[in-house]
């Protein structure tokens, strides 16, 4: 059994960004779908919304898990929890309106048995293995997931594989265009694993704080909402695509200036071109 | 014959472009002091050496490089498809994914230095503004050379693959070769010039890197000038040579099963050094056996 060693005390408790990232992402996820009611693509940026509050929660468990030792560990947890998610996202979106539902319980699923087969046959023997590999499947698949319906407008497997291309003006189809064949995906999954891993793994320290940590995860998610908007050009209205973008930047720059400040109020000090400070030794 | 001809030479290009890529990868790693040597610039605080040298831990290399790489054909694809001519999606792609990559420079140097709150180490801004920009302008030339030669592959060579898919096992070979060839160099020669050469660096002696410099104190930038001379070329030739002789074996079957005949090739290869490996553990162990005590000698 390892020991558990809590790199900080945290204000708000993990079972409550556990709750609020699941629903706070379905629910974004879901909002996406007014594109196909409304008939417009504009509220494809709900699905960037998604992923960033799914990685908010993902950096809470990240840091619940790494809390028992894991120390160069931290961005191999991210990726496995995007391979796992990746895959269960790509089922999920067979599954038309249920899409976001069903990508969340396949997810949980497979997580788990990566989780049982660590934990148990593996023998890494760490108490929360299981139920943190299972969170980090969800939140991969999630956030995946909000990316693609950000990035196309839409998340079933039928409007993420068909693409257009237009050749002297003329559209044709082509699936070498599309969101998968195009392999777009790959970048909404580099997207996600480094920023899942970077907000615990650059806040590590003896003075990591939950909200300097928090405030960087909501950071890195802007950022990768930003490529993505930037991408989504492709494939939505210049219009919705500029919303998307727009929202992004000024999530990004009020996050990162907050980042920033919480940086200065939790450093030693905030030297400019100053010689280096010899503590006694 | 034209084809065999444009192959080669495009090969040729490619591997002169991966020289580029990674040297200059390995010049920003250890600017930036990111991977293995950076352990010891964040132990370093703790067992009481303050220091002026930057911070930059975002995962490995290998899985921050696929990333860089992946925005950078990512959004060259995107724009590509809106039919924007091909050299300025490639540069756009590669101007996005540096400013990605210097933001999470930042993040990482401020978060680590914050975090070290309690051995004093304070966060020095110059730095910040000092390093950033040369590891940014570095990562600009790494991306946009692996960029191109993951765009030659695609759209000249006829590889099946997407640009971003590419783009995110090169940049995990990218990020593996800096990794492995140049930052050593850096970790061991540079880190530990005040320790006898060829003695290794005892654990006393773990964290106390130097930190001062010729002449006043040692800047990340100094570290760049003393590894862009031996670490970056070596990382360079490693990374050419690895993509030089990987399209070799793509000019040589990619005329079988419709351009798939050469992935299925590089499994099979996969499939032989594996093999190798395991025979060459099987027969260390067997030789060498489990680690025995030196007996006494009478005296």
């Amino acid at each position: 059994m390892t020991v558990k060693v809590e790199a900080s005390a945290d204000a708000i408790p993990h079972n409550t960004l556990l709750m609020v990232g699941i629903v706070g992402s379905i629910l974004c996820i879901y909002l996406t779908y007014l594109n196909t009611i409304t008939g417009l693509e504009l509220f494809s940026f709900f699905g960037g919304l998604g992923a960033v509050i799914a990685l908010i929660w993902g950096t809470s468990t990240i840091k619940r898990l790494c809390s028992y030792g894991i120390g160069t560990g931290v961005p191999s947890a991210g990726m496995v929890a995007f391979g796992a998610g990746i895959i269960a996202m790509l089922l999920g979106t067979k599954f038309g309106i249920a899409s976001p539902i069903a990508a969340l319980i396949i997810a949980a699923v497979a997580g788990a048995v990566f989780g049982f087969l660590a934990d148990n046959v593996l023998n890494m023997k760490i108490p929360v293995l299981m139920q943190s590999l299972a969170e980090l499947s969800v939140i991969g698949a999630l956030t995946i997931l909000g990316f693609t319906a950000m990035a196309t407008g839409d998340f079933t497997f039928s409007a993420i594989s068909a693409g257009t291309i237009s050749i002297f003006g003329f559209a044709m189809s082509s699936a070498n265009a599309s969101y998968l064949g195009g392999g777009v995906i790959a970048v909404a999954f580099m997207l996600g694993a480094i920023a899942i891993q970077h907000p615990f793994n650059a806040a590590l320290g003896p003075s990591n704080t939950q909200d300097r940590t928090l405030m960087l995860a909501a950071e890195c998610g802007f950022l990768s909402m930003i490529i993505m908007a930037v991408i989504s050009f492709a494939f939505i209205a210049v219009g919705a695509a500029l919303v998307g973008l727009l929202i992004a930047i000024i999530g990004w720059g009020y996050t990162y200036t907050q980042f920033i400040e919480l940086s200065k109020r939790d450093a030693a000090a905030w030297l400019d071109a100053k010689p280096i400070l010899e503590t006694e030794a | 014959m034209e084809n065999i001809v444009l192959g080669i030479g495009v090969a040729a290009l490619a591997g002169a472009l991966a020289t580029v890529a990674g040297a200059a990868e390995d010049t920003e790693s250890d600017i930036g002091s990111q991977g293995d040597p950076n352990s010891q610039v964040q132990l370093a605080p703790q067992m009481g050496y303050n220091h002026r040298i930057f911070n930059k831990a975002i995962a490995g290399e290998p899985p921050a490089w696929a990333l860089w790489i992946a925005i950078g054909a990512g959004v060259a694809w995107a724009f590509m498809i809106m039919n924007v001519n091909p050299v300025l999606s490639i540069i756009i792609g590669s101007i996005l994914a540096s400013f990605v990559q210097g933001v999470y420079a930042t993040t990482a140097y401020l978060g680590r230095t914050a975090s070290l709150a309690k051995f004093g180490q304070p966060v020095y801004v110059d730095i910040l503004k000092s390093v950033t920009p040369v590891t940014v302008a570095h990562a600009f030339v790494a991306i946009f050379t692996t960029v191109t030669i993951v765009y030659l592959m695609n759209a000249v060579l006829g590889h099946p693959f997407p640009l971003p898919i590419l783009g995110i096992i090169w940049g995990i070979a990218l990020g593996a070769a800096g990794s492995a060839v140049g930052n050593p160099f850096y970790g061991k020669e540079r880190q530990y010039q005040n320790q006898k050469f060829g003695a290794g660096v005892p654990i006393s002696a773990s964290g106390n890197i130097v930190r001062y410099a010729e002449a006043g104190e040692r800047s990340s930038l100094d570290n760049g000038w003393f590894t862009s001379k031996f670490g970056g070329p070596a990382s360079g030739i490693c990374f050419g040579l690895i993509v030089f002789f990987e399209l070799w074996r793509h000019l040589i079957f990619e005329h079988y099963f419709g351009g798939w005949g050469s992935v299925m090739m590089g499994a099979i290869i996969v499939l032989i050094i594996t093999i190798m490996a395991r025979y060459i553990e099987v027969w260390a162990r067997k030789t060498y056996g489990p680690y025995t005590a030196p007996e006494e000698e009478a005296i």
